[in-house]
């Protein structure tokens, strides 16, 4: 007999994604499905957090060769998710009322989350795969939401390409991992590689493996399709794939080259390196000249997982100290970045345009707006007292404290440091044209309770997470822990 | 018994054809059998492996791979449609609203 109490969080989600489509039959207003789906994400975070608070639930699989484990690492970024979900499904409930095939929304919605937080407490590469693929299937229709729209539907078809390109590589790279170990197992796939060594096929796997998941976390050179996307895509899903998608990415990464490959890290930890300065310094430098609020968010978040992915790196030497940086960094940059959506989203459901001339004396016309997105823009930068101020000293600290054994990682944080800085100019940008510049009208903006509750929700997180940042560092520090059985 | 480097050379060739087509063709649906003939070239090897090893993992993992293919055709067809109902054109290199 199998327990499955492991998967209890999906299996709630996936209940409620399946049901909301019945019962659009009987109810049509948006709000009222939007309402079952927050129902749904309370729900299972409410289990979440069950396990949390009490025991954490018996592994799924042979214990030597685990296919899902539910531990701390995946209750942190299950919690992520869901809250990912939960913002975005308040924010589309006004912004999606006027299309077709709601219900479809929100169960896609949900469905993705499933299979992110799938991935978070995968052990299995089987696992992972089936997750990703869950997640990203649900993604493609949603950025294809809107049928009618012209760039919605371009958006839709290069991410179904990548997409699909990026699972073909990745799928590829794991074939050959499990032709050299003989097993999908990361742990066992870790015990191999250290017993025999390093082949060519081995980096031929690791080159397809970084390809493929880069891909889809959209880390330089493989970032191409993540403007065009967010772009294309309605507002909300820009927010869902940016602050979502991008993260479950980032988790398989971790899991990926810490538990499955750390016997190996002499192949990978420079790469890994240089790929995460490109990252931030190729989004940082393309999204100076971007004059569309989306395109530039979309390659701020390019930056941003360069930020995350220089964690990978650092933690071959100095531990779960740089993992603990990496997840904090991962839950601010969740409610900073999908707020900052939100506002865009909020913006354009008053017929607001996206460029960053339309938000011209915003500061008058919509206060709590454009407050809300100064926040966003500063926290982004990573001015303190703000959460993105935070996560990314502990980032820093993490690198100075690995540079006294490794020294080139000095590097990643003059990079982090010099990103930093040069970002501040696109991002201070908006806020001076919402306050500096004059509007050609000053006639107040009414915008929805709902969108209104969710740029709060993150606007809160996002100050909250920088004033009182304790608890949450102890519990990304638990979370990273598990990723080095070694360390107890 | 045929020996393993013939089927990685099987799915190695098959691979690399899969990836010339997804950057040399311009036709949405030619980059998408591209793309199916890679993830089928991962399916080869998983099952060449999996009978080399004499474990099921390989052959399982191909089964959940070709069951999981199949869905992504689906979504990419459907959306692929949807771009020809709103634009009259599958061409890769026509549809370039989206761009810096």
């Amino acid at each position: 007999m199998i327990e499955y109490g492991a998967i209890y969080p999906e299996i709630i989600l996936i209940l409620f994604a399946v049901a909301i489509p019945a019962l659009h039959l009987l109810i049509k207003s948006s709000r009222a499905l939007a309402g079952i789906s927050l129902v749904g994400i309370l729900a299972s975070a409410g289990m979440v957090v069950y396990y949390m608070v009490g025991d954490y639930p018996a592994i799924i699989g042979d214990p030597s060769a685990p296919l899902i484990v539910f531990d701390a690492l995946a209750a942190v970024f299950s919690l992520v998710f869901l809250s990912v979900a939960l913002v975005v499904v308040l924010a589309s409930a006004r912004y999606v009322e006027k299309d077709r095939h709601l219900a479809e929304y929100y169960t896609l919605i949900m469905m993705s989350t499933a299979g992110m937080m799938l991935v978070a407490s995968a052990q299995d590469l089987l696992t992972i795969y089936v997750g990703i693929e869950i997640a990203s299937m649900a993604t493609y229709a949603l950025v294809a939401f809107r049928k009618k729209d012209k760039r919605g539907s371009e958006a839709a078809v290069k991410y179904v390409i990548v997409g699909g390109l990026s699972s073909a590589l990745s799928l590829y790279g794991i074939s050959l991992l499990y032709g050299i170990t003989g097993t999908s197992s990361l742990a066992g796939i870790n015990e191999v590689l250290a017993a025999q060594g390093v082949e060519l096929t081995t980096l031929l796997a690791l080159a397809l493996l970084v390809a493929g998941f880069g891909f889809k976390i959209a880390i330089a050179p493989f970032h191409m399709w993540a403007p065009d996307v967010y772009e294309g895509a309605p507002t909300p899903v820009s927010a869902f794939l940016a602050a979502g998608s991008k993260k479950m990415g980032l988790v398989v990464m971790f899991k990926l080259f810490l538990v499955g490959l750390i016997a190996i890290q002499a192949n990978w930890d420079v790469v890994l390196g240089i790929v995460a300065i490109l990252t931030m310094t190729i989004g940082n430098v393309v999204a100076l000249s971007q004059t569309n609020m989306k395109r530039m968010l979309a390659y701020s978040s390019v930056a941003q997982a360069g930020y995350m992915l220089m964690a990978i790196p650092l933690a071959t030497v100095v531990g779960d100290y740089a993992i603990t940086g990496g997840i904090f960094h991962i839950i601010t940059h969740a409610f900073m970045k999908s707020g900052a959506f939100i506002v865009v989203a909020a913006l354009a459901y008053v017929a607001i345009g996206e460029s960053v001339a339309d938000y011209k004396g915003l500061g008058k016309r919509a206060p709590f707006l454009a407050f809300s997105m100064a926040i966003f823009m500063f926290a982004l930068a990573g001015i303190p007292p703000l959460s993105g101020f935070m996560s990314k000293v502990v980032l820093l600290s993490a690198s100075v404290e690995a540079a006294e054994i490794t020294q080139w990682m000095i590097w990643l944080g003059v990079a982090l440091v010099l990103n930093s800085a040069l970002s501040l100019y696109y991002y201070v940008r908006v806020i001076k044209y919402m306050y500096v510049e004059k509007g050609e009208t000053e006639a107040r903006i009414k915008v929805p309770i709902a969108l209104t509750a969710a740029i709060a929700i993150c606007m809160v997180a996002t100050v909250a997470l920088g004033l009182f940042f304790d608890p949450v560092l102890e519990l990304c520090s638990e979370a990273a822990r598990t990723l080095f059985p070694a360390l107890g | 018994m045929i020996p393993i480097e013939y089927f990685l050379a099987l799915s190695g060739i098959l691979f690399v054809i899969g990836a010339l087509g997804v950057l040399t063709k311009r036709n949405a649906i030619v980059v998408l059998m591209s793309v199916e003939l890679m993830l089928n070239a991962a399916n080869i090897n998983f099952v060449a492996f999996s009978s080399y090893y004499g474990n099921l993992n390989g052959a399982v993992f191909a089964l959940i791979a070709i069951a999981i293919a199949a869905a992504e055709v689906a979504v990419g067809l459907a959306i692929i449609m949807n771009l020809y109902k709103t634009r009259d054109t599958i061409s890769l290199d026509e549809i370039n609203l989206l761009r810096w």
